[in-house]
């Protein structure tokens, strides 16, 4: 196995294959790199595909073709106590037509079919193979080293889609030092619930699906959880810094015990039957932790290049990771079309990059990592709301106060006037 | 839901050579050995009696949540060769 390839993408994830979709079509010889029995075989998420323009692009009819669970329609976000639940549901008929807001999908069933259609292109997939190591020549990066399949690779251009550990990056010398405060652990359980069942308690018909979002039910860790409806089952889990599940003392699969337990959760699951239990791991350091995401021979692209944020309100990943995949696969395409491959050609992917919504967005919402680093978020607050609401409903024969008066006794008796402050001007530079 | 059923869910195709090693003299000792809580699949095992960190590498999720809280240095941690270890059908 000593071939020569034009590009070699290490990773056949969203980034890696639609990078080799769109080499492929240029007429590139593209060689894709997969550690996986088949691609998506190592992936997991959420499980929520959004909308993505440069996939709708390249694939103009990819939700008739893509093995998509359920459009999102109903958008839930929920503050939970151990004993209450303060929900915000958005439901949007302007969700209900293509192009879809986003799509609950199962990774090894998109992943794969993704993959597959780069190599429909003309690119070709190697599964199997785990990236050990770089080649270099000339002081640039050449191609790979694999094992599983015993081989050396070689490109013109390697382009890393390793994923959030991104092992190439790290050899190539363009990772900064994983900190365990702004790396996230997800954990899910996949559960199977009969289709009508699921529309029932949901509320949903057809294909509509729902997003629900906790907070408050990861114990005394930043964090959250989440539940996906996808056609017949349902995926629940959280996701916790490392560094406070770390301090917490708690095994993750415990918190997660504790959420489908919830009264609330617990009545949405019930009869189902457990199907898959996964983990994965999500940058969140957003723009601040980034790596160097290009030098001679390599660019890095997806979560292996840091592009995922969070604001609290968007989890947004899976679209930054396709939309850079293409914009590194462009800037090869140019790079092969005068011949050269050191970073000074390859640059053009950072500055495509800063161009497009991908780091706009992470700019935006630079301080909101800060802002989810805020304890009280996760567990105070959702009280605080709790404890509103609960005064607001309940009849007793006291003497009521105004609503406002009302929140600020509340909010006083659990944060202190310097804590609401001190919250209010983070979460304000982060969301505001 | 406990973890030894959750781990049943999902499928391995195990490998005969461990992907993550543990340097058990440096686990005698750390401090806080977060692995054991933490790990999602619950692949670490303290024995207190003979002071001795034990893994068990075949059920790893290859989340790497291990390879960054160990602040002491004690995992060579690798992704299985090509083909081997976690192999999600659903997710």
């Amino acid at each position: 196995m000593a071939k020569y390839y034009d590009v070699i993408i290490v990773g056949a994830g969203p980034a890696g294959s639609l990078a080799a979709l769109k080499l492929a079509r240029a007429g590139l010889n593209v060689c894709l790199v997969e550690r996986g029995k088949y691609p998506g075989a190592k992936n997991m998420f959420g499980g929520l595909l959004h909308n993505t323009p440069v996939l709708n692009e390249m694939l103009p009819d990819f939700w008739e073709r893509a093995p998509l669970e359920r459009h999102v329609y109903k958008k839930v976000l929920a503050f939970m106590t151990p004993e209450s639940a303060v929900s915000l549901t958005f439901e949007n008929e302007n969700f209900e037509q293509p192009p879809y807001n986003g799509h609950t999908v199962f990774r090894p069933a998109f992943d794969s079919w993704l993959a597959s259609e780069a190599v429909r292109e003309g690119a070709l997939l190697l599964t199997d193979c785990t990236a050990e190591d770089l080649v270099r020549k000339d002081g640039r990066i050449a191609g790979v080293t694999v094992k599983g399949r015993e081989g050396k690779l070689r490109s013109n251009i390697v382009i890393a889609a390793d994923g959030v550990l991104s092992f190439m990056a790290e050899k190539a010398g363009l990772r900064k030092e994983f900190k365990a405060k702004v790396i996230g652990v997800g954990i899910k359980l996949l559960l199977g619930l009969p289709e009508d069942t699921i529309n029932e308690r949901f509320h949903l018909v057809r294909d509509e699906g729902a997003d629900i979002s906790f907070v408050g039910t990861t114990a005394n860790m930043r964090g959250g959880g989440f539940l996906y409806t996808n056609r017949e089952s349902i995926s629940v889990g959280m996701v916790v810094h490392l560094d406070s599940l770390k301090a917490s003392g708690k095994a993750p699969y415990d918190v997660l015990d504790e959420l489908l337990l919830h009264p609330q959760v617990r009545k949405l699951i019930k009869g189902a039957v457990p199907l898959e239990y996964s983990a994965h791991l999500i940058p969140e350091g957003g723009i601040k932790a980034m790596p160097r995401v290009y030098t001679d021979g390599m660019m890095v692209a997806g979560d292996a290049a840091g592009l995922c944020y969070t604001n609290g309100i968007n989890l947004e990943g899976i679209n930054l990771a396709m939309t850079s995949g293409v914009l590194a696969a462009e800037t090869a395409i140019k790079a092969l079309e005068v011949g050269d491959y050191t970073a000074r050609t390859l640059s053009l992917y950072k500055k495509k990059l800063d161009e497009s919504f991908i780091i706009k967005d992470m700019k935006t919402f630079k301080n909101a990592a800060g802002m989810m680093h805020l304890e009280r978020l996760f567990q105070t607050y959702p009280q605080v709301l709790a404890g509103i609401m609960e005064k607001l409903y309940r009849v007793e024969g006291v003497p009521r106060s105004k609503l406002l008066r009302l929140a600020r006794k509340e909010a006083l008796k659990e944060v202190g006037l310097k804590g609401l402050v001190s919250d209010g001007i983070k979460i304000g530079r982060a969301l505001l | 839901m406990n973890i030894e059923n959750l781990q049943q869910l999902t499928q391995f195709q195990i490998d005969e050579q461990p992907h993550i090693i543990v340097n058990k003299e440096i686990c005698k000792t750390c401090d806080h050995r977060a692995c054991v809580q933490s790990c999602p699949a619950n692949c670490y095992t303290w024995d207190e009696e003979t002071k001795l960190l034990s893994i068990v590498y075949e059920t790893c999720l290859e989340c790497g949540t291990c390879y960054i809280i160990c602040d002491k240095g004690a995992l060579d941690w690798s992704y299985p060769r090509g083909g081997y270890g976690v192999c999600f059908r659903l997710t």
